[in-house]
Order: structure tokens, then C-alpha cells, then sequence
């Protein structure tokens, strides 16, 4: 991966990136610019290859044709928390940080954001659904990504957890500003997250489409822009809701 | 038949089945706890032993009856006898497993961690594993003749190829997932090893060590009992000799105090490595 100085250049720059699993290519030609500090929703039907893209840009897959550049550092918090469970939990934040970053201090601080700072002495396995998801993405933030890449982290948590964690990661980006790759099957919440949204279809970007800030405010939009995206996606209309 | 199956249990006039008769008045009793500590039968069979050997029923020469043997016990403990046999076998286990622990951790970490280790070590340690090391003891004798170090050998023997086991097995299933998010994470090789690596393997290995305490213990026994001129297994033979039967349970007895000992540090030790898996 090349890591150069984040602007002019967009953060994330992929030129026809095609990945195959045997005969069936996942990624077929996929053409993506992202610009630094942009919150970008990564939406598609299972097996479009959105968690395949995420794995690419995470450099845990390199086996693939095409140009991929991202610049800057990465940071990832997957589906599942994946904490280490014998690692009390300020450790698991800080772990893997450089020598001198990895002090209890800056763990608090990065929990404190999450608002569990006082679960820093915790065993992980102790921790409810919604916590451990917020000591990951505590983890995430402290290593100050550049890039943040995020793999369905609310898939497994319910209703009310997902929407506080949605206003959670809206102030965290407002402060952060890091550059945010956020994959999910939700249309709502990638329109509660993101400024833009990205359909994958095909192994492609299918939609690609902005969301105004003033969407949050104008329910008319917000149906309207919800609309062409489940039409990106091929949802037919007796599939909705 | 159904008429009788519906006065034995009214509760299940519902649905009268062929074994209603015999299992409905029975259910209640069985449920409840009997009222004897689990301890009672176990002096009901000390007092059987002991009624058996007073009344003759059981020949003194073939088996001592406990209060003997306690007596025994207590005077072998004051003479120095028991507590000198005990040091010798304690030294032998003591060296054995010191031997033993740290070649089946060492070579447990290493073909667990690298495939070059996996491909060069596996193989060797696995067909070694097959043989019964406790048939090796007339090669040891051979080999080493008969003084401590067969013995020692035996005793590592025992303890190490289940920690080898327990420790390769255990490093190679390391959660996939973890070991992911240690890479994107920015883990050094070091910390993936000191901080994924090895704890996923802590559980495994304790079991292990479990396993290799037991195995060590039987071959200190086999290896005594073979040739010895000194520990327990000295004591237990020589008392043979002169079918001194109480000599010879006071001996069985140390061996598992002992063994039961070794355990419960294991276990100790265990509860505490392993304190995260438990709620707080």
C-alpha cells in the first residue's frame, strides 16, 4: 500500500480492482475514489463483495488485480467485537499501539469517548453485546486511523443499542474526522450515518449517491434518496417494507 | 391394566402409559435428596474392612485391616522411615517433571508456532508418542542401568508428550479471528505470539499438565517398582517380602496423597491463569 500525505490525493483510490474466489469473480472492474474525512456507507445484497472490498482496503487480502491505494493508516472494528478475552479491557484498547502510546492513560481517554470508562478494569467477557462493540471501536479510534474501516459492527445488536450507537459514531466522526468506510445491509442506517452511499452490485458501484446534511430534516428526501437506493440494490417493490 | 394404572397415579390421568404403575409412586422419593452425607458409605466399607479382618473373614497375611495400617502409618511417619522414602520419590518426580515440562513446552511452542518446527518435529514426537513409554523401562535399563536416571527419564517421559499434545494443539487452534485483528491492529510477531497465541493455548495446556501429573506419577511408581533401593517404591517392595500388607497400603495411600496433591496446585493455578473466563 502506498502511504503518502493524505491530501491533495483522495484517501482511498481503487482503479479496476477485480478479486475472484475460484471461477466467480466478487469484484469485477471496481472503480472507487474517496476523498479524506468523507463518511461513505457501503451498502449491497449479501455476497455483493462489500465485505470483500473492506478486507482488501484492511490489507488482510492481497491477492487481487488492480490498483489500490490508501493513504494513511487504517484501523478496522469487524462484526464481531473480537476482543482478546484474557486482556482486561483498557489493555485490549491500547494493545498494538507503539511503546510509548500503549498507557492505561490514553486507554481511558479512548473509553471515555465510548463512555466506558469505567469498565476499564473489566474481563471482555463480562461485557454486554453493546459494550464490547464500543470497546472495539474505542480500540479502533485510539490507534487515530486515518482510515476507519467498519465491517457491519451493529449487525448483532437490537434496535434501541444500534440507534445509540448511530448518535455515538456522529459525534465521534464530527471530532475525528478520519476517513470512514462503513459496510452494512441497512439502508436507514447507512442514510443515519453517512454522507454518502454506495451501492455494490455485480462486483461494481452500482449507486453512488450523496446525502445532503439536510436530509436528516426533510423526511420527503430522505424517502426519496431510500427509494433509488433500494432500486441500486434490486429490491423489488413487494419486497419492501 | 388401565384401571390399575389410574388409581396408582392420579396425576397422569391424562395420559395413562404401560409403565404408569411402576414409575408413579416412585417419582416422588426419587426426587428428593437422601439425608446421608457422602461420606457415610465410605466408613459403612472401612467398617466392613475392619469387621472382616477381626472376624478372619479376610486373612491378615493377604490384606492388614485399617486400624493396622493406620497404626502402621503413624509409626512409619515417626520413625523417619516414611517421610526419607518420601523425600527420594519426590526428588525423582521433582527432577522428572522439571525435565519433562520444559521439553514438552519447549517443543510444544515450537511446532505449534512455526511451520518449519510443525514439519521438522511433529512427525518424530507424534511416532514416539505411539510407544508405550513405560514398555521403554527395560531399554532404559540397559541403557542407563539402574540407578536414577531410567527413573527420571521415565517420570519426564510421562509428563511431557501430553504437554507436547495439549500445547501444539492448543497454539494451533488460536481463534483466526483474533489472530485477523491482531494483524490489522498493528501487533508486533512478539505480541501476537505473548498476547493471542499463548493464552489460547493457557487452557489446553493446563489440561495437558493435568494429564502428564498422572503419567508421571504412574511411571515413578512402575520405575520403583522395577528397581529401587530407596523411596516408596523400596518400601512398598521390601514390605512385600515380608508380607507386611499394612506397609504396603501405607505406601499406596502416600502415592495418591501425593498425586492428589500435585492436583490441586494444578487446579490452583488454573483458577487463577484462567480467571477471565469466569464472570468477575
Amino acid at each position: 500500500m502506498n502511504r503518502t500525505a493524505p491530501s491533495p490525493a483522495p484517501a482511498i483510490a481503487l482503479r479496476a480492482i477485480t478479486k475472484s474466489y475460484g471461477q466467480a469473480p466478487v469484484l469485477a472492474g471496481l472503480d472507487l475514489d474517496i476523498a479524506a474525512g468523507q463518511v461513505v456507507a457501503l451498502l449491497g445484497r449479501s455476497g455483493s463483495g462489500k465485505s470483500t472490498l473492506l478486507r482488501l482496503l484492511a490489507g488482510l487480502d492481497d491477492a487481487i488485480t488492480g490498483s489500490l491505494t490508501v493513504n494513511g493508516s487504517v484501523s478496522v472494528a469487524f462484526q464481531e467485537p473480537r476482543l482478546l478475552p484474557w486482556r482486561r479491557v483498557w489493555r485490549n484498547v491500547v494493545l498494538g499501539l507503539d511503546r510509548c502510546d500503549d498507557t492505561r492513560a490514553n486507554a481511558l481517554t479512548a473509553l471515555e469517548q465510548v463512555e466506558l470508562a469505567d469498565l476499564a478494569d473489566r474481563w471482555p467477557l463480562t461485557l454486554s453485546g453493546g459494550q464490547a462493540q464500543r470497546v472495539s471501536l474505542a480500540r479502533a479510534l485510539a490507534r487515530r486511523p486515518d482510515v476507519l474501516l467498519l465491517d457491519e459492527p451493529f449487525g448483532a445488536l437490537d434496535a434501541l443499542t444500534r440507534a445509540s450507537m448511530h448518535a455515538l459514531l456522529r459525534r465521534l466522526f464530527a471530532e475525528h474526522r478520519p476517513t470512514t468506510l462503513l459496510v452494512t445491509h441497512d439502508v436507514d442506517e447507512a442514510l443515519a450515518i453517512a454522507d454518502r452511499v454506495l451501492v455494490l452490485r455485480d462486483g461494481r458501484v452500482h449507486g453512488d449517491h450523496l446525502v445532503p446534511a439536510i436530509t436528516a430534516h426533510d423526511p420527503t428526501r430522505r424517502q426519496i434518496l431510500r427509494t433509488t437506493i433500494l432500486d441500486d440494490l434490486g429490491v423489488t417493490p413487494d419486497e419492501r417494507d | 391394566m388401565s384401571a390399575s394404572a389410574l388409581t396408582a397415579s392420579p396425576r397422569t390421568i391424562s395420559s395413562p402409559r404401560a409403565d404408569d404403575d411402576v414409575a408413579g409412586p416412585s417419582v416422588i422419593a426419587r426426587s428428593s435428596h437422601p439425608a446421608v452425607p457422602r461420606w457415610a458409605s465410605l466408613l459403612g466399607v472401612l467398617a466392613l474392612w475392619q469387621v472382616a479382618s477381626v472376624t478372619k473373614l479376610l486373612p491378615i497375611d493377604l490384606l492388614a485391616p485399617p486400624s493396622t495400617i493406620a497404626t502402621t502409618g503413624w509409626r512409619l511417619a515417626r520413625s523417619g522411615e516414611l517421610g526419607s522414602a518420601l523425600l527420594v520419590s519426590s526428588g525423582r518426580i521433582a527432577l522428572g517433571l522439571l525435565f519433562g515440562v520444559t521439553a514438552g513446552v519447549t517443543l510444544g511452542l515450537l511446532s505449534g508456532l512455526s511451520r518449519w518446527g510443525d514439519a521438522l518435529l511433529d512427525p518424530p514426537v507424534q511416532a514416539l508418542r505411539t510407544l508405550p513409554h513405560l514398555g521403554l523401562v527395560p531399554l532404559f535399563i540397559l541403557w542407563f542401568g539402574i540407578d536414577e536416571t531410567p527413573k527420571v527419564l521415565l517420570i519426564a517421559m510421562g509428563v511431557a508428550f501430553p504437554l507436547y499434545l495439549s500445547i501444539h494443539s492448543g497454539v494451533r487452534q488460536s481463534d483466526p479471528k483474533l489472530l485477523e485483528a491482531a494483524r490489522v491492529l498493528g501487533f508486533t510477531a512478539r505480541q501476537r505470539v505473548w498476547h493471542v497465541s499463548l493464552p489460547s493455548a493457557l487452557p489446553h495446556a493446563l489440561v495437558g499438565l493435568r494429564q502428564g501429573l498422572g503419567m508421571a506419577w504412574l511411571s515413578l511408581i512402575v520405575a520403583e517398582q522395577v528397581n529401587a533401593s530407596s523411596g516408596l517404591g523400596f518400601m512398598i517392595n521390601n514390605a512385600r517380602e515380608f508380607l507386611q500388607t499394612d506397609v504396603v497400603v501405607v505406601g499406596l495411600v502416600v502415592y495418591a496423597v501425593l498425586g492428589l496433591l500435585t492436583d490441586t496446585v494444578v487446579r490452583k493455578l488454573e483458577r487463577r491463569a484462567l480467571s477471565w473466563q469466569g464472570p468477575l
